[in-house]
C-alpha cells in the first residue's frame, strides 16, 4: 500500500473533488480554510498541489484568465484515478486504526 | 479611491514574481490577486489586506530556499552576511574618519552593492550577461580581499578585524567564482535556475 496521506493532502484533495470544474488556486485555497477552520496560507496549499502532481495524484490545466486578475491565467485542477484511491486507502486505514480505539478522553475543552 | 488602490502593494507582488518560475507565476500571482481585489480589500481593509497578502508572499519563501540547493544556499548566505560586514565596515569609517575615509566607504559600499546583485541574480534568474559582470567583481573581491590581508600581516599593527573580512571577501569571491556560471550549481537537481517553485519542470 503506498503512504497515507496527511490530514492537509486529505483536505487539498477533497476540495478539488468538491469544487469540481471550479477547482483552481483560490478556490482550493478558501476551500481547505473552511474544512480546516483556521488559516492556511497560499505556499503550504501550491506546494501541496505541486506534490500531489508530482505524484500523479492530482493533474493542472491552464485557462484564460479574467480581467480582475490583471489577465493573467487560472490554472485549474483535477484529481485523476490515483488520487481517488489514495484518498480511499487512506480513509480505509484510518477508520480500522480508530475501529477499536477506547479514548480515555473524548475531547478536553 | 482610484482602481489601483485596491491592488496589492507593488513590491510584495514584485517579490512574488521573483519567488516563482515562470510556468506558475500567473496562476498564484493571479489567484492572490484576485483574492486581494475581491475579497480581502473590500472586507478588511486596506492595510490588513496589505498585510494578509504579505503573510501570503512570505510563505513562498521556504519553498523558495528548499529549491536553492545547498550551494545557492551557502552562496546567498555567505552574501548577506559579507553584505552585512561591508555595511557595518562603511558604518565604522563614517563615524571614525580617518584618512581615505571616503574611498573606504566607496570600496566597502561597492561590495556591498556586489552582494546585492549576487543574490538578486539568483533571485531573479538574472542572463549570462549579469553573471559575467558578477564574475569580474568575484575576482576583484579575491584581489582587494588578498591585497589586505598581506598588506595588514606586514604591518606592523596587526588588526584581528581587517584580517577576518579579508579572509571573507577572499571567500565570498571563490564561492561567486565557483556558482556563478555554473547552472546546475544552485539547484540540488539538473535543472538550475528553473527548479524554483516549479512543479511543471520535473514533470
Amino acid at each position: 500500500m503506498a503512504d497515507l496521506l496527511g490530514t492537509f493532502e486529505q483536505s487539498v484533495l477533497l476540495s478539488i473533488l468538491s469544487l469540481g470544474e471550479g477547482a483552481y488556486g483560490r478556490a482550493i485555497l478558501n476551500r481547505v480554510q473552511g474544512s480546516l477552520q483556521r488559516n492556511v496560507t497560499a505556499g503550504a496549499v501550491y506546494s501541496t498541489l505541486e506534490r500531489l502532481e508530482a505524484s500523479s495524484l492530482v493533474r493542472s490545466r491552464l485557462a484564460a484568465g479574467t480581467a480582475v486578475r490583471g489577465g493573467r491565467a487560472r490554472r485549474y485542477y483535477t484529481v485523476m484515478a490515483a488520487g481517488q484511491r489514495a484518498l480511499s486507502e487512506t480513509r480505509r486505514a484510518l477508520t480500522a486504526i480508530w475501529q477499536n480505539a477506547q479514548l480515555p478522553v473524548e475531547e478536553k475543552r | 479611491m482610484s482602481g489601483n488602490d485596491q491592488s496589492p502593494p507593488r513590491w510584495a507582488e514584485t517579490l512574488l514574481e521573483c519567488l516563482l518560475c515562470a510556468a506558475v507565476r500567473d496562476a498564484v500571482v493571479g489567484d492572490l490577486h484576485e483574492e486581494y481585489v475581491e475579497a480581502m480589500a473590500p472586507r478588511r481593509g486596506r492595510l490588513r489586506a496589505d498585510l494578509w497578502y504579505i503573510r501570503q508572499v512570505m510563505s513562498f519563501v521556504p519553498s523558495f530556499l528548499k529549491e536553492l540547493g545547498p550551494m545557492g544556499k551557502v552562496l546567498v548566505g555567505s552574501s548577506l552576511f559579507t553584505m552585512a560586514c561591508a555595511c557595518w565596515l562603511a558604518f565604522m569609517e563614517m563615524i571614525l574618519r580617518h584618512a581615505g575615509y571616503g574611498t573606504r566607504i566607496g570600496l566597502a559600499l561597492c561590495i556591498a552593492i556586489i552582494c546585492a546583485l549576487t543574490i538578486l541574480v539568483r533571485m531573479l534568474h538574472a542572463g549570462a550577461s549579469i553573471e559575467r559582470w558578477l564574475w569580474i567583481c568575484a575576482a576583484a573581491l579575491i584581489g582587494i580581499g588578498a591585497e589586505a590581508f598581506f598588506r595588514n600581516a606586514r604591518s606592523p599593527h596587526f588588526e584581528g578585524f581587517v584580517f577576518v573580512i579579508s579572509l571573507v571577501l577572499v571567500l565570498q569571491g571563490l564561492l561567486m567564482l565557483m556558482t556563478l556560471g555554473r547552472r546546475g550549481a544552485f539547484a540540488s537537481g539538473p535543472k538550475g535556475h528553473d527548479e524554483v517553485f516549479c512543479p511543471h519542470s520535473g514533470a
